[in-house]
């Protein structure tokens, strides 16, 4: 809980001190507006991140086929409305292609790959993002596209400042998938078990946990993250399929950011990577690389963590 | 002279040496214990892959001071619970591998790698490449690349694991014939006893990361309090 | 210094290719195969490390960028013969990319390949915000619409010329890195490979050793680079996007790290397969959806990739054979 704390002060404190440098002569209500969309899109690359992060704990594979999974989820979403299809449904038929896929894969490549180390695990879950990518752009023509949500249009007001309902709900997710998923992880039993699956793996089956079962349950609810954070990644920043497959990237770097195990760092660094690199846009010297915000914030933290640490192991984790 | 003195290793909350102190001085000595004991333990701290509390010195030099790599060509030497031979070298590259790092002249590392693979009987494989060896033969050649070059400090990690018997026996007599070979010390970790007994002259017995008992083998062996370790014998109170 | 029977077929081919393709190939080919040759340099550079040391750059492309750019940029400023801005584009190339990695190179493998990833993507937005030096003032060296010439080198001027000038690049980083793999630093490479434990017990300095390897891979792509700036003139950001680095990096991996003919099957599947699609009426796309699977197949069932394959159909002793 200190860590949680003092961590928190160390983001919070870094975004504050970016913020008065690059806004301080703009109106507070501009900032604000900088600061709730970054917050926006901070929590989409959060919640990749936490999607990511479980995955890889239960399982050993950081899918880097998060984003492509995303994907397939809002063009189905966008194409089932095209239809005609009523919107909750087509959406809810969309997101439900993030577990079907992710699942898909868990059960029926991963596992002829379990042996091997998470370096070639991850780059396997490359071949499985460039199948569906593939398939994503020959089945749809490059023509630009718009996802929308009714809650794009509604708006509360904040402190002063006009928010979205997207972006509400957006931030809002984020902080209770957070705070849910850390508390099924402490308290459930699906959770123990999904928590001793990633401290030891050939321990717990010698033990009789349930690998399998608890490894499906962790593709499958990642596999939902990946598929929630591609329709918001469709409405609050471009329908396109490339883009999004590569926004694994940034969610990477949030992944990073919560050194690869907690939750709640994920969360904060997910969140200032966001804010960050929206305020940049007020930089006139960093504008045109404000994207390049969470690289950045994850190589420090990589750095930060190899400080202090003399040898390394390859093989085992 | 092996000395360690109170080496203190703590993963956390847990303890896995504690103020484990002993001064080998015969030729080929033993570590044993119940699994878990801190054998390894021991041996990473001495290779430097371990930060520890205490001292190791050996023949007076204080080997924390040297980074692992360096005490390779100080003249430490190790082999590992599973062999670590590099399946893309032949036998002799692998060998190869260890010269390469110590000090001397090509000419001298040529014949320091031949000494090692006559003494281990491996030469007639020497082209051999890595993945085509078997188990014993895999032993052999991590046994050869510990003795390159003219090592002092020899630690040999289950050398016989996955070995018949007469492979054993065989093994065991190679490491016992080391220390006629120049100025190394061995130090052996086993489960077998009987390897144990047979060529090492000195044994520390370690459990839950306590010395339980150090001194002859015979002696050590003979102890109610290593008995009451490995058997799960209550030790009777006086 | 003995030479394995495929290393012999590839110095055959090589030679071939040297003297005959150049005359061969007409017109857009040209440019063609020696993008291709660009690439394969790089893949060579990811290719080897991967394979002998299980080091993952998902940034190859990216860098290629880097010594693309630094060649263009000492051109445009002085006036250096081409070897020298190759040269010094693949040095800083080389430096840059050892910095980059640095702090993952202490940890676990999955670290290097997840900073690479970051530094593919921080690459892709500063190509894409500053763009390539075209002849323009600044550090930058962007004008609005200036194109001033990309002076080649004096042996390969003309398309064919050049062609064959990159080719006997790309023989000599072969040639660099199997010098490197039949040394010391093969040795230290192969002892990494097996176990970081027992190359330390054995006195190789591991972070020293994959440092360098990172550098030289970065050489290599650097050198790949500058290739590409001499044979086109001018680069565009698009060229190295995140994507690219990570699917030229799938290929390596389909094509077969070990070997050089795996180096030659990645560039082609990378540079030539999709054009060549393209012309059989066959969706681009769709190669995307087979290299994905190849992929796939190649972690799960051939680790040696299609080179490996190839090699096996010849020798019984593929698993071995070095070249």
């Amino acid at each position: 809980m200190r860590d949680i704390a003092r961590n928190l002060a160390l983001w919070a404190g870094l975004v504050t001190v970016l913020a008065l440098a690059l806004g301080h002569d703009k109106p507070l209500n501009v900032l604000g507006l900088f600061i709730v969309s970054g917050l926006a899109v901070g929590s989409l690359y959060a919640l990749g991140g936490i999607g990511l992060v479980v995955l890889y704990r239960a399982t050993g594979v950081l899918n880097l086929a998060a984003g492509a999974i995303g994907a397939v989820a809002v063009m189905v979403a966008w194409q089932l409305v095209q239809w005609g299809v009523v919107a909750p449904l087509a959406w809810a038929l969309g997101l439900a292609f993030g577990p079907i896929l992710a699942t898909a894969y868990g059960r029926g490549i991963a596992p002829r790959m379990a042996w091997r180390e998470p370096v070639v695990k991850a780059v396997a879950s490359l071949g499985f993002a460039f199948v569906l990518l593939g398939l994503v752009s020959f089945l749809w023509s490059d023509d630009p596209r718009k996802f929308e949500l009714p809650t794009d249009k509604a708006a509360v007001v904040i402190l002063g400042l006009r928010v979205t309902v997207t972006r509400l709900l957006v931030v809002a997710a984020a902080i209770l998938l957070v705070i849910g998923i850390s508390a099924a992880l402490d308290r459930t039993r699906v959770g123990l078990q999904m928590r001793a699956l990633a401290n030891n793996r050939r321990l717990s089956s010698l033990i009789g946990i349930p690998i399998t079962r608890v490894e499906t349950l962790a593709w499958a609810l990642s596999g939902l993250l990946f598929g929630f954070t591609g329709l918001m990644f469709g409405d609050l920043v471009r329908l396109e399929p490339a883009v999004i497959t590569f926004l694994v990237i940034p969610c990477v770097a949030a992944a990073i950011a919560g050194r690869l195990q907690s939750l709640p760092d994920v969360l904060m660094g997910g969140l200032a990577m966001g804010v960050i690199e929206s305020l940049l846009t007020l930089s006139d010297t960093f504008k045109s690389v404000r994207p390049i915000a969470p690289f950045v914030i994850a190589a420090l933290v990589l750095l930060l963590m190899s400080r202090g640490r003399r040898l390394t192991f390859a093989g085992e984790d | 002279m092996i000395a360690l003195e109170s080496l203190t290793v703590r993963f956390g909350g847990l303890v896995a040496l504690d103020t484990v102190s002993a001064s080998f001085t015969a030729p080929v000595s033993g570590i044993i214990g119940p699994n878990g004991a801190g054998k390894t333990t021991t041996m990473n701290v001495i290779s430097g892959f371990l930060t520890s509390a205490g001292s190791v010195t050996v023949d007076g030099t204080d080997l924390m001071r040297l980074a692992p790599h360096q005490r390779s060509r100080w003249g430490l030497r190790r082999s590992f619970q599973r062999e670590q031979i590099a399946d893309d070298l032949t036998v002799e590259e692998n060998l190869w591998a260890i010269a390469d790092n110590l000090s001397g002249s090509r000419a001298e590392k040529r014949a320091n790698i031949a000494t090692a693979l006559e003494f281990t009987g491996i030469t007639a494989i020497r082209t051999k490449p890595g993945a085509a060896l078997n188990t014993f033969e895999r032993r052999l050649c991590d046994l050869a690349r510990c003795i390159t070059g003219d090592p002092r400090l020899i630690m040999l990690d289950e050398p016989a694991g996955g070995l018949t018997v007469e492979e054993t026996a065989r093994l065991g007599g190679l490491i016992g014939a080391i220390p006629g070979l120049g100025r190394a010390q061995v130090l052996v970790i086993d489960h077998d006893v009987d390897l144990i007994q047979r060529i090492c002259a000195e044994t520390l017995v370690l459990d839950f990361g306590r010395r339980i008992a150090f001194g002859p083998t015979a002696a050590v062996l003979a102890d109610p309090a290593v008995k009451a370790a490995y058997l799960g014998i209550e030790v009777e109170h006086a | 210094m003995q030479i394995t029977r495929s290393g012999l077929v590839g110095l055959i081919l090589a030679a071939l290719a040297i003297l005959v393709l150049p005359m061969l190939a007409g017109g857009q080919w040209l440019k063609i195969f020696t993008s291709t040759t660009a690439f394969a340099l790089a893949a060579m550079g990811a290719g080897f490390m991967y394979a002998r040391l299980g080091m993952v750059s998902l940034a190859q492309v990216g860098l290629m960028g880097i010594g693309g750019w630094v060649t263009l940029r000492l051109n445009h400023a002085f006036n250096l013969p081409f070897e020298a801005n190759l040269l010094i584009g693949a040095a800083m190339t080389s430096v840059l990319g050892m910095i980059l990695a640095l702090p993952a190179l202490r940890m676990r493998g999955l670290y290097l390949a997840l900073i690479t990833l970051m530094v593919a993507g921080g690459l892709e937005i500063i190509f894409t915000a500053y763009q390539f030096p075209n002849g323009g003032d600044g550090f930058w060296g962007v004008g609005t619409s200036f194109s001033a010439t990309m002076r080649r080198p004096f042996l390969g001027q003309t398309d064919a010329g050049f062609l064959r000038y990159a080719l006997v690049v790309a023989l000599l980083g072969f040639l660099l890195i199997e010098g490197h793999r039949r040394s010391a630093s093969g040795r230290a490479w192969a002892l990494i490979r097996r176990s970081e434990a027992a190359a330390l017990a054995s006195g190789v300095n591991v972070t020293l050793y994959k440092t360098w390897a990172f550098g030289l891979s970065g050489l290599l792509a650097g050198l790949g680079g500058g290739v590409l700036a001499g044979s086109l003139g001018l680069l565009d950001a698009s060229t190295f996007r995140a994507s690219e680095s990570v699917l030229l990096f799938a290929l390596v991996v389909v094509g077969g790290a070990r070997f050089w003919l795996g180096a030659v099957i990645t560039a082609v599947l990378y540079r030539v397969a999709p054009g060549l699609l393209n012309n059989w009426g066959v969706d681009a796309d769709l190669a995307l959806v087979f290299f994905g699977a190849a992929l796939l197949h190649a972690v799960i069932t051939a680790p040696d990739g299609l080179a490996g394959q190839i090699f096996g159909l010849f020798s019984k002793e593929a698993a071995h054979d070095r070249a």
